[in-house]
């Protein structure tokens, strides 16, 4: 079907023009039926001859050609002022056969960002104030006392002078 | 279609990186300073501090000798001189919501006297403190900003 589609997209100009075989014809009009973004392409086809048809015929009539440039220009513009969902949609107006080449990664990817975004933003730890605040202490040279008082937030770690300390004292 | 995955993957690196930087370094603030018995002096850069030890000692004067703040990074050990032939050490072990995890070492002539693993939380006051100075002792106040 993949396939398919991406082959007969290719056929859509030449079959909107009548410049396609009978066979390639057959081909197209078998799957138009049930190809929703091909049959969006010759829609589109179809109202950008509308566009410049009408008027063309409009001014064939008056023999008007600045005004003619006048009514393509105005519905050019118009076509060119998107709204925001339109843009969007534009955007992200891909085959279908893309459409799952990265969608499907993107989704992934997406998936795989909060499974390690969220542990570190929503995790319950187990309250960090009640903890002790020192994991430990070693020291080969002085005796070490550590003193905590919850309430008023102090811990203190009193390392006992050796010998030696004595001498360095200044 | 090529520009939608490169913006994706363009934002997904940037919410990495910015998480995995915010998370990787605190602010820590450390304080030199000299309590003794030797006159009344209290600076007023430590009522904080004094005003949280003065339930476990009695010294009556403390004095600032030198502050500094340090930015720690993950594993990147910062030090600073502190004593004499001495020299403290501060890494950065794992930083968490609620507050950091520090490794201090106090090192004299490059081997350790001191290794220890603290947890700091704002607004607490981690000290170490006994090395002689002068007629007084040394204390050592670590606090994240």
């Amino acid at each position: 079907m993949k396939s398919e589609c991406s082959s007969i997209s290719g056929l859509l100009e030449k079959y909107f023009d009548q410049e396609v075989t009978p066979e390639e014809r057959s081909l197209v009009e078998g799957h138009v039926p049930d190809c929703s973004a091909c049959r969006m392409a010759l829609d589109s086809m179809q109202n950008l001859r509308m566009l410049i048809k009408n008027p063309v015929e409009e001014a064939v009539g008056k023999e008007s050609f600045p005004w003619v440039w006048e009514k393509i220009e105005k519905g050019i513009q118009r076509k060119e002022r998107l709204g925001l969902w339109d843009f969007l949609k534009s955007w992200l107006d891909v085959t279908p056969l893309l459409k799952r080449k990265i969608l499907i990664p993107a989704v992934a990817a997406a998936v795989i960002l909060i499974l390690i975004t969220a542990p570190l933003l929503f995790k319950k730890t187990t309250s960090y104030a009640t903890l002790s605040v020192v994991e430990y202490v070693e020291s080969e040279t002085h005796n070490v006392m550590i003193y905590e008082l919850e309430n008023e937030k102090v811990t203190v770690i009193w390392l006992f002078n050796g010998p030696e300390e004595e001498v360095s004292t200044s | 279609m090529r520009r939608i995955l490169i913006s994706f993957i363009f934002v997904l690196i940037l919410t990495v990186l910015s998480i995995s930087t915010a998370l990787a370094q605190v602010q820590t603030r450390v304080r030199i300073i000299e309590a003794s018995n030797v006159g009344s002096n209290i600076d007023s850069s430590l009522r904080d501090v004094t005003g949280q030890i003065s339930s476990l000692f009695s010294f009556s004067s403390y004095r600032l000798l030198k502050e500094e703040t340090f930015t720690l990074q993950k594993d990147q050990p910062v030090s600073m001189p502190v004593h004499p032939g001495r020299s403290l050490e501060l890494t950065l072990i794992k930083q968490r919501r609620e507050g950091a995890e520090v490794r201090v070492k106090i090192k004299r002539e490059g081997s350790d006297i001191l290794n220890t693993q603290v947890r700091l939380t704002p607004g607490r006051t981690v000290s170490i403190g006994g090395p002689k100075h002068r007629e007084g002792t040394i204390l050592i106040a670590l606090a994240l900003l």
